[in-house]
């Protein structure tokens, strides 16, 4: 049985006095990962004496404007997430993410912070938030830092945050109008659905050319990272230049090129490319109309 | 382990009481407050035959400890029935043929209800999702949906 003792805060400064003062504790709040683990002694786990619930940190719970940014707190739920006039405007292709995740009940309690710091690589949210250049706040008693979500999560289910820190901000800067976001996600089922596979594209096309491309699968290798070499294959063409036939095997090479060949790469090259070459489809199809 | 003291509204009525760390909203109104429409299935948030409305949200009482309530408004399908008459949702689970085993039932119908309180007119996509973490092993989903779709306010005064 697991046991722990149970610790609670209100504000954010007790927050990070108690993470600064106990060992070994296990950060709560909307549960829908660890309570989860909890129930299923997962090992992910690793050894814990405290539950620190900072699920009632009303501070935390905000999406706003500032003139560069959009900046969520970190307790905000899924469903703030989609409800938001401001994300939806902004960053519709997040809220499709979010939208995909689990059922209104888990999006209901689930957060953005929490679906970030689990770290999973399979995390809806990761994909399409690193395509934006999202940054983190990190806070502790010492102070705050500033981490690139592709410098935060390092591993799967493991990040660079220090056991006395909190995230206390999800800064994602303003896209010019011209970028246009998809996320495509596949799994088992619609609903309830942990993704197999998912993928954020972000893409710039100003007088048919791609100035900017941004690619970042999701559960395709051990944590959400841009392909790089694929978004320089494209960077700088036409529209009409680009042959999704002859692009489309690239994505796959660059997936193996980090994972190499693994149990379940038979079926996630074909369905990567598929996703890959959809979601480009449609990107084609805004910009040519 | 510690033993913590929460505070909050169960069917409007105000509960303080003692739990253990570990105690899920499940447990609690399960064994301590006798409220048995809730149910336990999958214990990881998958069936969701616990959901119960919490702030005017459906959430998996399974995927809640109730050391993290505080002042927070609880709902069961206990608080659907008034003076011995069924709400409309309920009779209307009935009238559809909506429930063979029951067990997903009052899961579905707090499901339902978070629904219809926010959305008095769910197109059947809105019933479908807000249903969609809900699973039914019995009857199939058409009856239910239709038992939703019946107490729509335009379908209540159209009649």
């Amino acid at each position: 049985m697991i046991e722990y003792e149970f610790l609670k805060a209100k504000y954010l400064g007790n927050a990070l006095k108690i993470l600064d003062s106990y060992k070994n504790v296990k950060l709560l709040a909307g549960g829908t990962d660890i309570l989860v683990d909890i129930h299923k002694k997962s090992k992910r786990l690793g050894d814990f004496n405290y539950i620190l619930d900072i699920s009632n940190i009303e501070e935390l719970k905000y999406i706003e404007e500032t003139s560069q940014t959009v900046e969520i707190g970190p307790l905000c739920t899924h469903t703030m997430l989609i409800e938001s006039e401001l994300i939806s405007n902004m960053y519709p292709f997040l809220v499709t993410a979010a939208k995909t995740i689990g059922s209104p009940q888990i999006r209901n309690r689930g957060t953005v912070g929490g679906n970030i710091s689990n770290a999973s690589p399979a995390a809806d949210l990761v994909p399409p938030l690193i395509a934006l250049k999202t940054q983190l706040e990190l806070s502790s008693v010492e102070g705050k830092r500033f981490v690139p979500l592709e410098k935060y999560i390092v591993g799967p289910y493991k990040t660079s945050q220090n056991p006395n820190e909190l995230i206390t901000k999800i800064i994602i800067p303003k896209i010019d109008k011209e970028y246009f976001g998809v996320f495509l996600k596949i799994g088992r089922r619609r609903a309830v659905n942990i993704a197999r596979l998912n993928l954020a594209i972000l893409a710039k096309v100003k007088q048919n050319i791609i100035e900017d491309i941004r690619i970042v699968p999701g559960s395709a290798t051990p944590y959400p990272v841009r392909f790089t070499n694929l978004e320089q294959e494209i960077i700088g063409k036409r529209i009409d230049q680009i042959i999704l036939e002859k692009i489309t095997p690239k994505i796959s090479e660059e997936m193996i090129s980090i994972t190499g060949e693994r149990w379940s790469t038979p079926y996630k090259k074909p369905a990567l490319e598929a996703l890959f070459k959809r979601g480009m489809e449609s990107i084609f199809a805004v910009f040519n109309n | 382990m510690n033993k913590i003291s929460v505070t909050f509204y169960v069917n409007g009525k105000k509960e303080v009481l003692e739990v253990t760390p570990k105690e899920r909203l499940l447990d609690t109104l399960r064994d301590q407050l006798k409220l048995k429409s809730v149910k336990e299935g999958c214990d990881v948030g998958e069936c969701g035959a616990c959901t119960v409305i919490l702030n005017g949200q459906a959430v998996h009482s399974c995927l809640v400890l109730t050391a993290q309530l505080d002042g927070d408004e609880v709902y069961t399908t206990e608080s659907l029935e008034k003076d011995g008459l069924l709400d409309p949702l309920q009779q209307a689970f009935i009238d559809h043929q909506a429930v063979q085993c029951g067990f997903c039932t009052p899961g579905i119908l707090m499901s339902a209800k978070a629904l219809l309180n926010k959305n008095p007119n769910p197109t059947r996509e809105e019933i479908k999702t807000a249903i969609e973490g809900n699973l039914c092993r019995c009857t199939g989903y058409e009856q239910i949906i239709q038992a939703i779709e019946s107490v729509s306010e335009k379908k209540l005064s159209s009649r």
